[in-house]
């Protein structure tokens, strides 16, 4: 029982996966802590997002395990709805929105409210929508009957990240949230990871090219470099020297 | 006064844009009052109305059944064989059980969309190529089925007693007559718009249709439900073959010949874009109106039906420049 009590919320051991002739993910292995926020870098193709993949259900790996609070995921088991169920969620890199549909629709993608078992509730739609925008302090989405694609890319993300954080998960793995985003935004998805994790004790993983972002926000770091999770750094013991050189060399 | 009206155009860009909203509204009333202008009182009789009351019906439930296939992105040119199919099993179903046979029409056109579907969404073969083989592999079907001759519908019930290939139904002929047949469209109508527009699974047509990757990605099995749209829709073109038999009063091996692409034009009349992602219930009923009006008024205005088939052509053309905001689209396939 003490060994259950004391193991870490997520344990990631020695996962594998391949696409055809690429071997994507070698060796993935990491732990994640309630409340704790783990950086993932390395440098293009090293396996990040096929990484979060696993996590998320999207993918089953070829082999190796993971565990959410000591327990292991039977093989069966490796779907995005059993991961949610676990309380696992995903921000993609490429944001996962359907494009022609609307902000609430999106929000709720893969767990709409229904009406007498067939019909869209949308009252309950649009008003947890309005909640989720107000608790990401997005004030610029009014219309909540136009398709996604009329907005703007930060109000497209602000949707991404509210689908994870709006259903009260306990890790959320976020893929370069802040890749494609100014300034102004990226300080604002940085506040609301802080705001999340302080308010919920959400965990989150974080993938980043940023490291000065990444030395900000993470309590740990994972190097992956060439599909194997090579190396780990404590928030006090990364320079950018160091952490450049894992992610280049995977040393 | 004319100030104002020279400093603000009238065709403003938002306006243009909202416009292209109501194409198919703008043009079911140009082409009702050309018809009308041409023709007068010939067109604009309750007698010619109620012919067109009945005319339209059989082409709006396949365009129905076309509409939640083509939301998804994917198309359905197997539909008139398969109403061929559906309306031969029916008349068959209707020898063997009575009148409760007639269902077996409808679940004959549920099953060749589950087989379409199957074989779209379980060997990964586009639509397009799965219902052309269908269109042909049905057809030749009903043919070897039928040996090439019609069962026919007859209202009174001595003459059919030893005639193997009549069916005496009085009701279901005069099902296939104003008022009946219209009271029974605007009730599939009815439903089909709170199905398309209201339920979990109509939004999820227009989601598919939008990006199918992404449902996949957040767990939702788009392979079986790909199987339930082509098979609901079948389940629409077998209800339609129903109506044609009424309304036809015979199940011939010739049925439905080049409806299918009627219905892909009376959807595309309706504004729907062929690449899915979105669509209109009600602008696909103006669809079906529109296609049916104008080949009724041209027949009454004396234009050779030959004739006719080039001017549908060149209204459909110019529906979807219209319609379609073609700026926002990168590459036309
Ligand atoms: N679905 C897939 N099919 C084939 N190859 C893939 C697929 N997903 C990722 N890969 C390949 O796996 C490698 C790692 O990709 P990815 O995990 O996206 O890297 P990163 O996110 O670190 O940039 C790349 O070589 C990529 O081309
Ligand atoms: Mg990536």
């Amino acid at each position: 029982m003490d060994g259950l009590d004391t193991a870490p919320l997520l344990t990631v051991e020695h996962v594998t996966k391949s696409f055809g002739g690429v071997q994507a993910m070698r060796d993935g292995s990491f732990d994640l802590n309630r409340g704790e926020v783990v950086a993932i870098v390395g440098g293009n193709g090293a396996g990040k997002s096929t990484l979060a993949k696993i996590v998320s259900g999207a993918h089953v790996p070829d082999s190796g395990r993971i565990c959410i609070k000591g327990v292991e995921i039977p093989r069966a088991d490796h779907s995005v709805s059993h991961m949610q169920a676990c309380g696992i969620e995903v921000v993609y890199q490429d944001l996962a929105l359907v494009p022609n549909m609307t902000a609430p629709y999106n929000l709720f993608l893969g767990r709409i409210p229904r009406k007498w078992g067939l019909f869209v509730d949308e009252k309950k739609m649009r008003k947890k929508t309005r909640e989720v925008l107000k608790q990401l302090n997005v004030t610029t989405v009014q219309d909540l009957s136009q398709p996604i694609s009329s907005m703007s890319g930060g109000q497209q993300q602000s949707i991404a990240i509210g689908r994870a954080i709006a259903w009260g998960s306990d890790i959320v793995i976020l893929d370069e949230p802040t890749a494609a985003l100014g300034p102004n935004e990226t300080g604002e998805v940085e506040r609301l990871v802080e705001d999340v994790r302080d308010q919920h004790g959400t965990s989150f993983i974080l993938i980043s090219h940023n490291l000065d972002q990444v030395r900000r926000l993470a309590d740990r770091i994972i190097v992956t470099h060439h599909g194997v999770t090579s190396r780990e750094f404590k928030r006090d013991e990364i320079t950018s020297d160091r952490l450049v050189k894992a992610i280049t060399l995977g040393e | 006064m004319s100030d104002t009206t020279t400093a603000r155009p009238l065709l403003t860009p938002e306006r243009v844009e909202k416009l292209r909203d109501y194409v198919p509204f703008i043009a079911i009333a140009l082409v009702i009052l050309m018809f009308w202008a041409i023709s007068g009182d010939r067109f604009m009789s309750v007698r010619n109305w109620t012919f067109i009351a009945q005319q339209t019906p059989v082409l709006l439930l396949l365009a129905f059944a076309q509409l939640m296939i083509v939301t998804t992105g994917s198309i359905d040119i197997s539909i008139g064989s398969s109403l061929a199919f559906s309306a031969f099993l029916g008349a068959l179903g209707m020898l063997w059980f009575g009148d409760v046979g007639l269902i077996l029409g409808v679940l004959a056109g549920g099953f060749v969309g589950m087989v379409n579907g199957c074989i779209i969404s379980l060997l990964k073969i586009p639509s397009f190529v799965t219902t052309l083989a269908m269109l042909i592999i049905v057809r030749a079907l009903v043919i070897i089925m039928s040996d090439g001759t019609s069962i026919y519908i007859t209202s009174d019930s001595g003459a059919s007693g030893g005639n193997i290939s009549s069916v005496a139904a009085p009701w279901l002929l005069s099902m296939g007559k104003f008022p009946a047949i219209f009271i029974l469209a605007a009730i599939v109508a009815l439903l089909m718009w709170a199905f398309y527009e209201k339920t979990v699974f109509g939004q999820q047509l227009r989601a598919v249709g939008g990006n199918e990757k992404v449902l996949r990605l957040v767990g939702i099995n788009v392979t079986t439900f790909k199987i339930k749209v082509f098979a609901a829709a079948g389940l629409m073109v077998g209800l339609a073959a129903c109506v044609n038999l009424a309304r036809a009063g015979a199940a011939t091996p010739q049925a439905g010949m080049m409806m299918e692409l009627d219905a892909i034009a009376a959807v595309a009349l309706g504004g729907t874009p062929l690449t899915g992602g979105y669509g209109s219930v009600v602008k696909t009923i103006i669809g079906a109106l529109t296609l049916t009006i104008v080949r009724n008024g041209l027949t009454i205005a004396g234009v050779p039906p030959s004739w006719s088939q080039v001017a549908l052509g060149l209204l459909l053309i110019a529906a979807i420049a219209i319609s379609l905001n073609r700026s926002k689209i990168d590459v036309v396939k």
